[in-house]
């Protein structure tokens, strides 16, 4: 049996993904497959426990980096949107460091670092460069008649959930940064 | 070695310090969390992510490099420059040892 849930994770939430897939896995509901921008598959399954981790990768998905993630351990699910999803049996995790992708905080800052640059940034970009501009104008008045209003209000929408995002991921993301901090 | 370099990996972190020094002999990169977690009696457990991100890193540092390719895993092994980065750091962590028994050394 399978069944499919929608619910949408910013690129700051990724902890609560992992944390929502182990838990549907503890109730017997193991996820298959994962597609853009919020949708899950889920198969029932034999309730586990099973450490979730997701790995944010834009760039090239190499070969050899799927080996040496399995070499310790790892089933690799599948991708979505630049980030990678693994899972393993939380006892075949022996140690702490064994249940995680990163051991460091180094390297756990490294990828936050690298979310904000990829995804934060032009985030941030499409806001300064075409939102706000355009919300002034709406603000002036500029766009008139009835295509004038239904895009009024489309960019409004459109503003509000640009200022939402970008104050949650913004707020949220240096959050996790700063705990990786010594 | 040069500053940009003496920068960044002096000093070093220690999942990189023990893999730089794992890497005197050529391996690939589950080998050598292998013999961290023996040489430390499960004491530093690194983890896939970390260990890729920083072999990646010194490979492109020139710290390391390619060795060879043995069913899809890759092996690295120590460059002059690895050593040179190695041995600065294993004095700079022998004089830490020293001054934190007491010892003064001038």
């Amino acid at each position: 049996m399978t069944k499919k849930v929608t619910r949408f994770f910013t690129i700051a939430d990724y902890l609560e993904e992992e944390n929502w897939l182990r838990e549907m896995h503890s109730q017997g509901w193991k996820i298959v497959k994962i597609k853009a921008p919020c949708f899950y598959t889920f198969e029932s399954c034999e309730p586990e426990d099973v450490i979730y981790r997701l790995d944010f990768r834009n760039t090239e998905k190499p070969e050899d980096y799927l080996q040496m993630v399995s070499d310790f351990g790892w089933e690799h699910i599948g991708d979505c949107l630049g980030w990678m999803y693994f899972r393993r049996p939380a006892d075949t995790a022996a140690s702490e460091e064994e249940g995680e992708l990163f051991s460091d905080n180094e390297s756990k800052a490294e990828m936050v670092k690298n979310i904000v640059r990829t995804r934060m940034m032009p985030l941030v970009v499409i806001f300064l460069c075409s939102v706000l501009p355009n919300f002034f104008r709406i603000l002036n008045g500029e766009y008139v008649g009835p295509w004038g209003a239904v895009f009024s209000v489309l960019f409004c929408l459109l503003f509000i959930l640009y200022v939402y995002l970008i104050i949650h991921c913004g707020i949220k993301l240096k959050k996790i940064k700063d705990r990786y901090k010594d | 070695m040069d500053d940009k370099i003496r920068r960044i990996y002096v000093p070093m972190t220690e999942s990189g310090f023990y893999i730089l020094y794992c890497l005197q002999t050529p391996q690939h990169g589950y080998g050598i969390s292998q013999q961290v977690r023996k040489m430390t009696a499960g004491a530093v457990n690194i983890s896939a992510g970390t260990m890729y991100g920083a072999l990646s890193k010194m490979e492109k540092d020139g710290l390391i490099k390619f060795h060879s390719e043995v069913e899809k895993r890759k092996l690295y092994n120590i460059t002059e420059l690895g050593e040179e980065v190695l041995s600065a750091e294993t004095a700079r962590i022998d004089r830490l040892y020293r001054n934190s028994k007491g010892e003064y050394l001038g």
